[in-house]
């Protein structure tokens, strides 16, 4: 940071109150990471093909409990709660996305993936998010958050993030007089031209946005009702935000436990359970935002799909290509976009984490370029972002939208 | 120290039987160790962070208030040579506080007839009082450094029931011994077995069984060789073949040892095998698993990725490449000793040279501001909380790489560490008991002295400036609040 940037930082972290600005291009796009490498052959069922059957006996979603969507496809039981979205079109598919990635460890690949890099050519600094955001001329402090503890890799090298669970969390317990420990604050962190003094200073700007807000009753609204886990809080939490109108580009959330080694269940159990959570929260948010259904785009991504054969555990192994999920009013959806490039091979090689399942056909890369592409149109340097990746359009954003 | 006498025995009984545990520990503070000596010559006054202070900052949870002059007074080998040989240093003072867990003193197995918050509760606690309280500092934060390498998250599975036993057998067992041992050791526990689906890796005979790779890879990728260190997919499977047969079942009833692991010769792939280029031959059986040890632990990426993951941890974020390639020296050298990669590292110019440059985690700047405060406290819910809020709750990381060492992943979770500082300084978390005043007459210090004493160097003019506020719980809250006090 430079002398000139960080004057103009503490300009901005002096202005006494921030009043809520309403904007006529905002957009939030809620960016949904199924951490472990969620097994989407379950999720989005290719009941058309004989090969997943016979490969998966125990496994398998039956063709006659799931929900036919397509010649090919049907969603899992569990998703039924989005059945409609996809549907009227405003859930939709691309299949067999990935990174390039081949290490088929959970770390590289989500790495790889919030990074937005290559295993060829040099990484481009920080997170693909995180590129996006600097590209944004608002510096609201609210810009990007992350629901829960931990900033994800994506949000990396973002001018501000916030993490936090509660919109209420958001405030200075200081007994004695709290004007003078921020003022304090506001020294000592302006002083600090690292991230840490950047860390302060965005901590120190939310406070202010947080006092314009609390205390409203804004409860979900239609009668949605999230699920009660950390998952259905994080969308409560993301929908009281947009709502508010406080320039959120970025909400992202993780939702954990997609690594189904060990007894994967099939049109009930573990996944299912997972499944069940995933379509209930999206369902429920999509209904609390209907006054705001142009207002957000959903994106559902994961680090990489499962082999198409059951371990003898009764769960799946690590493999390459997932199906991504988008869920909003600019994606064109009621469809799976990609095709179908299962293989069933066994030799083993550098190029396939081990034998049977999908190959990577479309670079993650190309999609969420397409997603910030129709979230954000003409806002995005996309070439910036994603510097050297083939960007051509998939076909899962409308255009111009 | 002073060794206790009977009656200070017998007084110390009568006390505990009416559990008044803080009466206690204040009364034997001074004969445990804990207490100041009665001269403290004055707090660091340099501009940078004096040396012996850095020092108990890396190989300690921070100093405790007196441990700066003791360490002074022994010279700083004679002080590393006692924490790295923690059965010298008497620890009954911690001991009394954190030996109140019962659940972790069972095996494997029979953990089960506890209830899970309880479990969870306890062994988060004894954690934080060992953190806390322990004069056995090093040991303590070798014990979170392996806790992170060898993670295990409770959440996952059974977890929770085998993780006290793997705390105590592997990680503690281990934490300044022989990295193979403790590989040995984490490869054939029950919580690592559950949490990486070994137990469920079998093979067996005229099957189609396909083995469970998860523990395989991730003892390459992890907790051996590093993602980069040069093993394939192939490597991956072979491992996984290794280790087949390798099991836990709490439910055989018929042994006399169902609370730990075992291993099924029916389960195993009993042809041979190639790891690295090396050959394991058919029918090694339950010898597989100490061959594969063997050979990942032996790997020059193993030594190459352990020194370097020692060094970040304990030295700076970006190690010097020559300081890490003498730690990775002495870990060939003595075949995986832990306390000579230690005695390397701290007595390395380039450790010296890194003074105030490394981000305290959130467990090390909790723990640490307990301790600058001499704060008394069981470690109950009102300290894990805001832990669990800084982004760090114990044993609750979900994958398997641990908690990070970098700085950023831990930038949005600020507020939380000002709010537990400033209500620490304030006297305000329940639970928590704090003097300032107590503690400011028993190390002869002014009011002003009070940044010098916490950080170990003087304040800049910028800081004193911004730290100009009477009120002294804020003045403190706000040094443990800042920039200064987040790094080390």
């Amino acid at each position: 940071m430079t002398r000139r940037t960080l004057i103009s930082h503490l300009a901005l972290a002096a202005v006494p109150v921030w009043g809520a600005r309403p904007r006529d291009d905002h957009h939030t796009l809620i960016h949904v990471f199924l951490r472990g490498g969620a097994d989407t052959l379950n999720l989005l069922v290719p009941v058309a093909d004989d090969r997943y059957y016979r490969l998966r006996p125990s496994l398998a979603i039956p063709a006659r409990q799931a929900i036919r969507v397509s010649e090919h496809y049907a969603l899992h039981p569990a998703m039924q709660a989005l059945e409609a979205a996809f549907k009227n079109g405003r859930l939709g598919a691309v299949q067999s996305v990935g990174v390039d990635n081949t290490t088929g460890s959970h770390f590289d690949c989500q790495d790889q993936m919030e990074h937005g890099d290559s295993m060829q050519g040099a990484a481009a600094g920080g997170g693909w998010l995180g590129r996006f955001l600097r590209q944004q001329p608002s510096g609201s402090a609210l810009a990007a958050v992350a629901m829960g503890k931990v900033m994800p890799e994506s949000l990396r090298g973002a001018p501000a993030v916030s993490v936090m669970e509660r919109m209420e969390d958001i405030t200075l317990r200081e007994a004695g007089d709290v004007a003078q420990a921020k003022k304090a604050l506001e020294k000592l962190y302006g002083a600090e031209v690292t991230p840490l003094g950047q860390g302060g200073r965005s901590t120190l700007e939310l406070f202010q946005r947080m006092a314009s807000l609390q205390g409203r009753g804004d409860g979900p609204e239609h009668g949605a009702h999230y699920p009660e886990d950390a998952f259905g809080s994080g969308l409560r939490e993301i929908a009281r935000l947009i709502k508010a109108r406080l320039g959120l580009r970025v909400a992202c959330l993780d939702l954990g436990g997609w690594d189904t080694h060990f007894f994967q269940g099939e049109a009930t159990g573990l996944q299912a359970e997972r499944i069940k959570l995933l379509a209930e929260g999206l369902a429920a948010l999509q209904l609390d935002l209907h006054d705001h259904h142009a207002h957000y785009t959903v994106m559902v991504t994961t680090e990489f799909g499962r082999r198409v054969y059951e371990n003898t555990s009764l769960g799946t192994d690590h493999g390459r290509g997932f199906a991504l999920l988008a869920l909003g009013s600019h994606v064109r959806g009621g469809r799976v976009l990609g095709s179908w490039p299962l293989t069933l091979q066994d030799e083993v090689n550098l190029n396939r984490p081990g034998p049977g399942g999908l190959t990577v056909e479309t670079d993650c890369r190309r999609v969420f370029a397409e997603v910030l592409r129709g979230c954000f149109p003409g806002q995005v340097d996309l070439a910036q972002v994603f510097p050297a990746a083939d960007l051509t359009p998939v076909g899962l954003m409308s255009a111009g939208a | 120290m002073m060794p206790l006498s009977r009656r200070q025995c017998l007084s110390s009984l009568a006390l505990g039987l009416v559990s008044c545990d803080r009466v206690m520990t204040q009364v034997y503070r001074n004969a445990l160790g804990e207490g100041l000596p009665e001269q403290v010559p004055l707090p660091p006054a340099g501009g940078e962070v004096d040396p012996d202070f850095h020092l108990l900052s890396r190989a300690t949870f921070g100093p405790w208030p007196g441990e700066l002059w003791r360490l002074k007074r022994l010279g700083q080998e004679a002080w590393l040579e006692e924490q790295l040989h923690p059965d010298r240093l008497t620890d009954t003072a911690c001991d009394w506080r954190a030996e109140r867990f019962e659940s972790l003193y069972f095996s494997a197995g029979d953990a089960y007839e506890w209830r899970k918050p309880v479990l969870r509760d306890e062994i988060t606690r004894h954690t934080l009082l060992r953190a806390i309280y322990s004069r056995r500092q090093l040991f303590e934060v070798m014990v979170e450094f392996w806790t992170d390498h060898l993670n295990i998250d409770l959440e996952k599975g059974d977890c929770i029931y085998l993780k006290p036993s793997d705390d105590r057998d592997v990680i503690r067992k281990h934490a300044l011994g022989n990295f193979y041992d403790l590989i040995r050791a984490s490869a054939k526990s029950p919580a690592m077995l559950v949490y990486l689906d070994g137990k469920s890796n079998k093979v067996r005979q005229g099957t189609p069984d396909v083995p469970n790779e998860n523990y395989a890879r991730e003892l390459m990728e992890l907790h051996t060789l590093g993602v980069h260190g040069g093993y394939t997919q192939r490597d991956v499977q072979e491992a996984a073949r290794c280790l087949s047969g390798w099991t836990f079942d709490r439910n055989r009833f018929w042994a006399l040892n169902a609370g730990e692991s075992y291993f099924r010769p029916d389960w195993h792939d009993a042809g041979e095998k190639q790891v690295l280029g090396q050959r394991i031959a058919a029918g090694g059986g339950a010898r597989d698993l100490d061959r594969l040890v063997d050979i990942v632990c032996g790997h020059p990426s193993t030594a190459k990725f352990i020194a370097q993951k020692l060094c970040r941890r304990l030295v700076c974020p970006e190690p010097p490449q020559a300081l890490v390639d003498r730690v990775a020296a002495e870990f060939t050298r003595t075949r995986g000793e832990i306390r000579p990669m230690l005695r390397v590292l701290f007595r390395s110019p380039e450790f010296a040279a890194t003074r105030g440059q490394l981000f305290k985690r959130p467990l090390k700047f909790m723990v640490s501001a307990l301790r600058a405060l001499r704060a008394e406290t069981l470690a109950e819910m009102t300290v894990v909380e805001p832990l669990q809020r800084m982004g760090q709750g114990l044993f609750q990381h979900p994958t398997p790489e641990g908690y990070p060492d970098d700085e950023l992943p831990w930038m949005g979770t600020l507020l939380w560490r000002w709010n537990f500082a400033l209500e620490l300084a304030a006297n305000r978390v329940k639970g928590v008991h704090v003097n300032l005043a107590e503690l400011r007459r028993d190390l002869h210090i002014k009011p002003e002295s009070w940044f010098a004493t916490l950080i170990g160097r003087a304040p800049t003019a910028a800081e004193t400036a911004a730290l100009q506020i009477p009120a002294e719980p804020s003045h403190v809250g706000l040094i443990l609040a800042s920039p200064a006090f987040q790094r080390c």
